[in-house]
This record gives C-alpha cells, structure tokens and sequence, in this order.
C-alpha cells in the first residue's frame, strides 16, 4: 500500500510528456541556420507565453552564448537546473561557461558549501514526497483509529504495525520534503550576474565606495534588497551592494520567485 | 724688428719657466745693447680694447682682445678687466711680448701684453663691454666703451668678424697650447658659462614611419671638467614604446667639435623609440645636473642644464596595406615553423614553434595563430620573448609553442602561416610564410610507439573531448512549475485534519458513553472520591480546631456514613449495628472490614460526645485509618459487583 502511494504521487509530480511545438520547432531552424538573434527571440516568446522547460532554457542559453551573451546565458542555463536538476547537458554547458567568467572567486571551495548542499538538495523529488507525506500521514491515523475502535473489522491484519510502518513512511517523505523546500529558499536568493561588468558598492547609493567589482555569469545570493540595489553575497563571502538591474534571479517570479 | 720672446705663456704651473726664460733674455740683451734713455712719449702706456665683431647670436661666443703696451723697463701696470655684467667669460688667455727698434741714438724698448677673453652673452640685445682700467705709475688709463648688438640664438650674426687685432700668437690649429687655462692657480676662475656645457638630444631619424626604431642619444658637451653626474632626468616618452640601447655607468669623453669649437662629448643615454602613431611626436627635454670641476681639493660645483626638445615627424605606414596587416608588425623579420616530433601516436601530444626573429619591436609585433584543426585538441600557446640588441637596432626572438594533441590516425596537416609585415629599410609590405607541416598520427602501440602500419582504415583511435557545448535539443518537455504543495492550505489541512479527526471521534464517543452512563451508578461510582473530599474536609478542620475538635470526628463520621450511603447503598441511621453487618457481608466485606468500620465509627462517636484533648498524631492515624477503610470498602464493592 505504501509503494502504491509512493507511486501514484510520485506520478503526479512527473513532468508533462515531451513534445514538439511549432514555435520552438521555428526557433530550432533558425538556431541550427546561424540566426542566432531570431531563435533568442523565438525561444524568448515562447517563454514570454510561460513555457517553462529545460529544454527552452538550454537551447535560448546556448542562443545567448553563441551572441557572446555570456551572462545572460549562465543565467538560463541554472533556470534550466532549476527545473531540472539532473540535466547533465544543462550542468556540462554550464560548467563550459563558466571557464570564461571573468570572475575566479578565491576560497571559493572552502566556503561553497551553500552550493554544495544546493546540488544535493535540488534534486530531490520535494512535490512527490510532499504527496505521499500527506496520504501516508492520514492512513496512519486511520489505521490508529481502527486499531483502537474497531480491532477486528478488518479481521486480524495487524493494524498496530501498519500504523507504525505508515507513521515511518510519513518521517522519511517530510525530511525529503523538508529538504527540498529548504533548497527550494535557497534557489529563491540565487542570482546571477548579467550585466559585463557592475560595481559592488559598499552601500545601496551609487555614491558608495566600490571596492570590487563582478562580471557577467557569476552566481550570487541575494541577501537584501534596498533602493534599487541589491545586497549580494559571493560564494567566497565576499558582500557588496550592485545595482539591481545587473543581476537577475534564477527564480523568476513568475515561477514563484521573489518579486523584483 | 720683433722677435718673440714669450709665446701665449698661460698664467698656470707651465708658464713659469717660459716666463723665467724670457725674461732673461730681455736681461741679456738690455745690458749687450747700449742704452739710450727713454723719452717722455716712449713711457706713455697704452691701452687698447678690441672685440672680433659687434654683432653676435646669443649662441655664439665673442672675442674680446686688451692690449697693453707699455715701457720694457719698470713695471707693466696692472690691468683691471671690464665688468663684463651681462657676458659669461668661457675662456682667457694671455701673451707678451717685447720689441726694440733703433731709434735716434738709442734702441727703444716695448713691452707688448695680449690679453684674450671668450665671452658669451647672457641676453639678447644692445650690450656693452665696460672699459677696462690699467693703473700704471699712479695713474689710470682707459679704453672706450664697446657697444655689441646680440640676436637671438638661432639667428645668424649679420656683423662681420673681425680678425683678433692683436694677438699674432693665437693658437694655430694643432697647438699645445691650453685654451683654457682655468682653475688651477686662478684665484677667482670664470664660472661655468651655457656655452661651456650643454645637454643635446638627438635622434638618428627626424621622420621615421610609426612603428620603426629612432634612436635617441643624450649628450652632455663640455668645454669644462666634468666630474660627475648629479641628478639624471630623461624625458618623458610619451606616444614611443622605448628599450633602453646604452646607459653608461661612467663617463667616458670623446673629443668632438660642435660649431666648430672642440668639445669633450659624454653619452649620457641612448633609447630605441619606437612611435606608436604617425603624426608629430613631441620629446621633451632632458635635464640634467652636472658636477663640475676636479673633486674635492678643487671648487666643485653644480651646474643644471636641459636640452632642447626635439619633435619627430612620424609618418604614417603606406595604404594600401595588405590584409591581416596589423600596425605592430613593422622592422625586419624573418619567420619559421617547425613541429616535433614529426610521428606521433593518436592521443599524444606534439609541439608546433613558430618562432619570429628580427629587428624592430617585439613587443609590438602580433603573431599568426594556428586555425581549429578538426580531430586535434590544441592547448594554450605559450609565447617567450628574447630581445636583442645588435649595432644598437633592437630586435629579438619570439617563440610560440603550442601543444597539440592528434585525436585521430593518419596525416595531420598543420597549415601554412602567413604573417604580413612592412619593412621600413625597403619602405615595402612584405608577407612572411611558413611551410605547411605534416604530422603522421599512428595508432599506439604497446610500448606507446606510433604505428602506421594500416594508415587510418587500422583500429583507429579516435579520441573524443569532454568538454564543449552540447548541440541543442529539438524536444520540449514543459514542466509544472505551480508552487510546491507545503506552500498549499490544503496540504497543511490534510497534516491537521487526520490527527485532528480521530481525536474528535475518541472525544464525541467519550461523550457518548457519558451520556449514556446510569445516574446511580454514577452516584456509586462517585461515591469514594465524596468520602475522600469529606475526609480532607476534616483534616482542615483539625488544623483549624486543634486537638479537642468535635467537627473534625463528625466530619470523619459523615464521610464514612456517607461512602456507606453512595457506595454500598446503606443507611447507617436507619439500620442496627448487626443489620447493618449482615449487609455489609452480604456485600461481600470481610467481618475484619466490618469491625473496623464500626470501631472506627464508634471512636468518632465517643470523641463528638465526650471530647477531650486528643493527640495530633492519633486524629492523623484516625484519617490514614479511615482512609484505608474506604480503599477496602470500594475494593470489596468492586469484587461483589
């Protein structure tokens, strides 16, 4: 019973079949011909229309990289991580990227263990364990129920380990779900550099002192937000404050990301 | 008749033994010769000054010639120089002489003395040379005052020299004499003049095009001694990229001759420019600080001097320019390509040099790269300069070495380079090639030597790359983005509800059963709890009453009747002590229950009715005792029922 459960959340969170759709099919020629700057639009409508799709996001990513927009492209190429952690196509574009950021964060290992935990918690399958922690919870307080007011409606199936087998169940699918809804925060605050180059200040005014700079691709948290600046931490910890329209979220709100 | 006694004898250590031997010889012949006493006209001095032009540049030097003749006997006065306030004494030189000549019966002595003074002036302008003074037998002669036009340096003299009047004995060219006998014994030497010391900078190409080497040379020109340099400052180089050809750590002289005065020329710093953009090019002017002088038992000074800035016209490289030309790649460069080793196996690795070498800047100079060769992973290029300095051209050697990596068998073509290049001796483009190269890529062996055996059709290894960027994909899978359940009412809803329904299910049949429950049976049920509250009723009262209290035994009493009331339903008021003993075993209490029960009523009994002081402790007996009472009685009620 707890596998049928499993199961069938499991296949309610599965993505929607693959297909083809004129539009992209339209954006692929143009990709495949040499236009670069028609399939950027094309795959941008189609986006603009709320498609949301690894698929669209590594094809507009390698667009962007072909026209020498490299931060727009590392951009794309983590939504379409977000969407799907385990594609290897998007992760291996993505790591090709990034050997041309201009920015090489010192320390950066030691202090990636934000990223580190991103990339074991992203995959996990936080909606179908979501769902079957909600189905295993009230089939274990059903069985409860039985086993205290109706011992042997059931003739003598052993309610009382059922209970617990499902009570089981419902711990491991919350830690999943609980892993996955804190990866889940965490993408909320990840960005990534767009503009080629932007100023971290040392407070959200233009005026402020500007003691380091970072450039297109690379990947930053969110901290805050003030003034049209926003607070930004790098994966070596270093902080500054940039302008907001150089940076833009992984997450877009129209995902459910936090509002510009 | 003139003979010439002392020639230019200058005023230092040397002279003193020409002096000595003119001067005997004078002796010699004023006592061979008989004398004749000089007239009153032959005694008179005179003075006389004399410059070789009254027109000048404010670059060139003036001759300024005082001649003082006076008797041969007795002493030859003193001569006070002008002031000479707005000239610069660069040199001075004295000769005498002394003639005789037959007169009416005796011979006439003169003594003849020339002094010279090089002057340059300080300004531009209408000068004036002061006279000059000579004081002999008390009294003072002199000369007339000499007017002198200068002109702006540059600007040639329109005045005509005029031969030295009266130094017959100036130095002809190649004469030992010393031009400027200064410093040594002169107690007040002229002090160093512009002319003595100048700082010029040349450059061996006024026009060069953009991008070919000038060379600029500093010179430090004297006319003085020079000890030392103080205090260096080149100017700066902007619009050049510069090496540095000679920067001498001594001075070493060369004897030269500048405007035709002979000079000791130093080279201070010697630079290959190399113009970065045609136009006219400014280089500013060097200064320099220069000790002059001989160290430190002499004066020592001192003495700033800058040269004049130059401007280089530069001009820009001829059009048309081949393609792929770049402005950096201009002198005389000769390129070369090789690969090693020339057989490799599929997989390891061969290193293509191209190596540049010539003259001009290599810095400057932008070398061909090696296209994208299918089927070879090429690694970074490492890029070593070695420059060179040759006749003071600048040149070098650059190599690039790039590692290639074959990843398939057969023949590796690397192909030619072409580098474009003007080469500013032949004013003409020239394009440098280098030879296709050929590389035959094996298959391993199992030693890992290549083996060409079968060519490409062989067991080819084909080595493919991880990296790059994957093609697109032509498939689209849209994926639900709606929120994740957790930030759902309903799955919160769902966590709550199935907990929060079985305890309203447990609670509503609790209720249930409650309702449904019989009054007296609850009222017997409730029974023990009221006997204990009435029982803790009664201890209140002991503490409030003390020890000789009657409501405390009554209270006791109304608890015990009381459970037997509830609990057992019996009234003790109504019934006799055996009847109400035969109920109580009908019940089922044990007779030790049952006069336990009834001792402990009669005790109360006594105590309301015949009270008396009583011990704390035995009340709290009375209670721990009734209370036991109450435990067995419920506990045999329970065992009837």
């Amino acid at each position: 019973m707890i596998a049928l459960v499993l199961a069938s959340a499991l296949a309610a969170a599965a993505p929607a079949q693959a297909g083809t759709d004129p539009v992209f099919a339209e954006a692929n020629a143009a990709f495949l011909g040499g236009d670069y700057g028609r399939a950027t639009a094309l795959y941008q409508a189609l986006l603009a229309e709320g498609a949301a799709s690894p698929e669209l996001e590594t094809n507009l990513a390698a667009a962007l990289q072909r026209q020498g927009k490299r931060g727009r492209a590392a951009l794309h190429l983590e939504r379409a991580l977000h969407l799907d952690p385990t594609d290897e196509d998007a992760r291996i574009d993505l790591a090709e990227l990034r050997k041309g950021n201009v920015d090489r964060l010192e320390g950066e290992a030691d202090a990636s263990s934000g990223e580190a935990l991103l990339r074991v918690l992203g995959p996990l399958p936080g909606r179908a364990a979501a769902v079957a922690l909600a189905a295993l919870w009230t089939l274990a307080w059903v069985a409860v129920g039985l086993r205290r007011w109706a011992p042997f409606a059931l003739g003598k199936v052993p309610l009382g380990s059922i209970a617990a087998a499902l009570f089981s169940g419902s711990a491991l699918t919350a830690l999943v779900a609980l892993g996955s809804a804190a990866g889940a925060r965490m993408a909320l605050r990840r960005a990534v550099v767009v503009a080629p180059s932007a100023a971290a200040r040392e407070g959200p005014d233009a005026r402020s002192g500007s003691p380091f700079e970072v450039h297109e691709g690379t990947v930053v948290r969110i901290d805050d937000r003030q003034s049209g600046f926003a607070r930004v931490r790098l994966a070596n910890g270093l902080s500054g404050w940039v302008d907001q329209g150089a940076i833009e979220p992984v997450v877009p709100p129209s995902w459910g990301g936090l509002p510009p | 008749m003139i003979s010439r006694l002392d020639q230019m004898a200058p005023r230092g250590i040397r002279g003193w033994g020409a002096r000595a031997a003119a001067r005997a010889l004078i002796a010699a012949l004023a006592f061979a010769l008989p004398l004749r006493p000089a007239g009153a006209a032959a005694d008179e001095p005179e003075v006389a000054a004399s410059v070789d032009r009254d027109e000048l540049a404010l670059d060139e030097t003036l001759t300024l010639s005082l001649v003082v003749t006076t008797s041969s006997r007795g002493d030859a006065g003193e001569l006070q120089p002008p002031a000479l306030r707005d000239f610069d004494v660069v040199s001075r030189s004295t000769s005498e002489q002394v003639s005789f000549a037959f007169g009416s019966n005796a011979p006439n002595f003169r003594r003849t003395a020339v002094t010279t003074l090089q002057l340059t002036p300080h300004r531009a302008g209408a000068l004036v040379i002061e006279p000059a003074r000579l004081a002999y037998h008390g009294q003072t002669y002199s000369t007339a005052q000499i007017a002198v036009r200068v002109l702006p340096a540059g600007r040639a003299a329109k005045g005509r020299a005029k031969p030295p009047p009266s130094d017959p004995y100036a130095a002809a060219p190649g004469s030992d004499r010393d031009p400027s006998p200064r410093g040594f014994e002169d107690p007040d030497p002229p002090r160093v003049g512009s002319r003595d010391l100048m700082l010029r900078g040349t450059v061996d190409n006024p026009r060069p095009f953009a991008g070919q080497q000038v060379t600029y040379s500093l010179w430090l020109l004297a006319r003085v001694n020079v000890s030392g340099i103080d205090k260096l400052q080149l100017p700066r180089m902007d619009g050049f990229w510069a090496e540095e050809i000679e920067s001498p750590q001594q001075l070493v002289g060369e004897a030269r001759v500048v405007d035709g005065v002979p000079v000791q020329a130093y080279l201070l710093r010697r630079r290959a420019l190399f113009p970065l953009r045609p136009g006219k090019l400014p280089i500013d002017a060097a200064q320099v600080d220069v000790l002059t002088g001989m160290g430190l038992l002499f004066a020592r000074s001192s003495v700033h001097r800058a040269a004049q800035p130059l401007e280089l016209d530069v001009q820009p490289l001829p059009s048309p320019r081949p393609p792929g030309f770049d402005d950096g790649n201009v002198g005389q460069w000769s390129l070369s390509a090789s690969v090693d080793p020339p057989r490799v196996s599929a997989g390891q690795p061969v290193t293509f040099r191209l190596v540049l070498s010539g003259r001009g800047n290599l810095h400057d100079v932008q070398m061909p790269a090696l296209p994208q060769l299918s089927s070879v992973r090429a690694y970074d290029a490492t890029v070593s300069d070695k420059p060179s300095l040759e006749d003071g051209r600048a040149g070098g050697t650059r190599t690039v070495e790039q590692l290639l990596v074959p990843e398939r068998m057969g023949d590796l073509e690397l192909p030619s380079l072409a580098l474009p290049v003007f080469d500013p001796t032949a004013r003409e483009y020239k394009t440098l090639r280098t030879p296709a190269l050929h590389v035959a890529v094996g298959a391993a062996g199992p030693s890992g030597e290549a083996s060409l055996e079968g060519g490409a059709a062989a067991s080819g290894q084909n080595l493919l790359a991880s990296g790059g960027f994957r093609p697109i994909r032509l498939r689209l899978a849209r994926v639900d983005i709606s929120t994740p359940p957790w930030t759902s009412a309903w799955f919160w809803s769902v966590l709550l509800g199935a907990p929060l329904a079985l305890g309203l299910v447990a609670s509503g049949r609790r209720a249930l059963s409650l309702l449904a429950r019989d009054p007296e049976q609850r009222r017997v049920r409730g029974a023990r709890g009221l006997a204990r509250k009435r029982l803790r009723e009664a201890e209140s009262l002991l503490g409030r009453e003390g020890p000789a209290g009657a409501g405390f035994h009554a209270a006791v009493a109304h608890a015990l009747s009381g459970y037997l009331s509830d609990g057992q339903g019996l009234s003790p008021a109504g019934l006799t002590r055996d009847e109400l003993a035969a109920a109580l075993s009908t019940r089922g209490h044990r007779k030790a229950v049952v006069d336990a029960l009834f001792g402990l009523l009669d005790e109360c009994d006594r105590a309301r009715f015949a009270p008396g002081a009583r011990e704390r402790k035995s009340q709290q007996a009375l209670l721990q005792r009734a209370d036991a009472l109450l435990v067995a009685l419920d506990r045999g009620r329970k065992g009837a029922a």
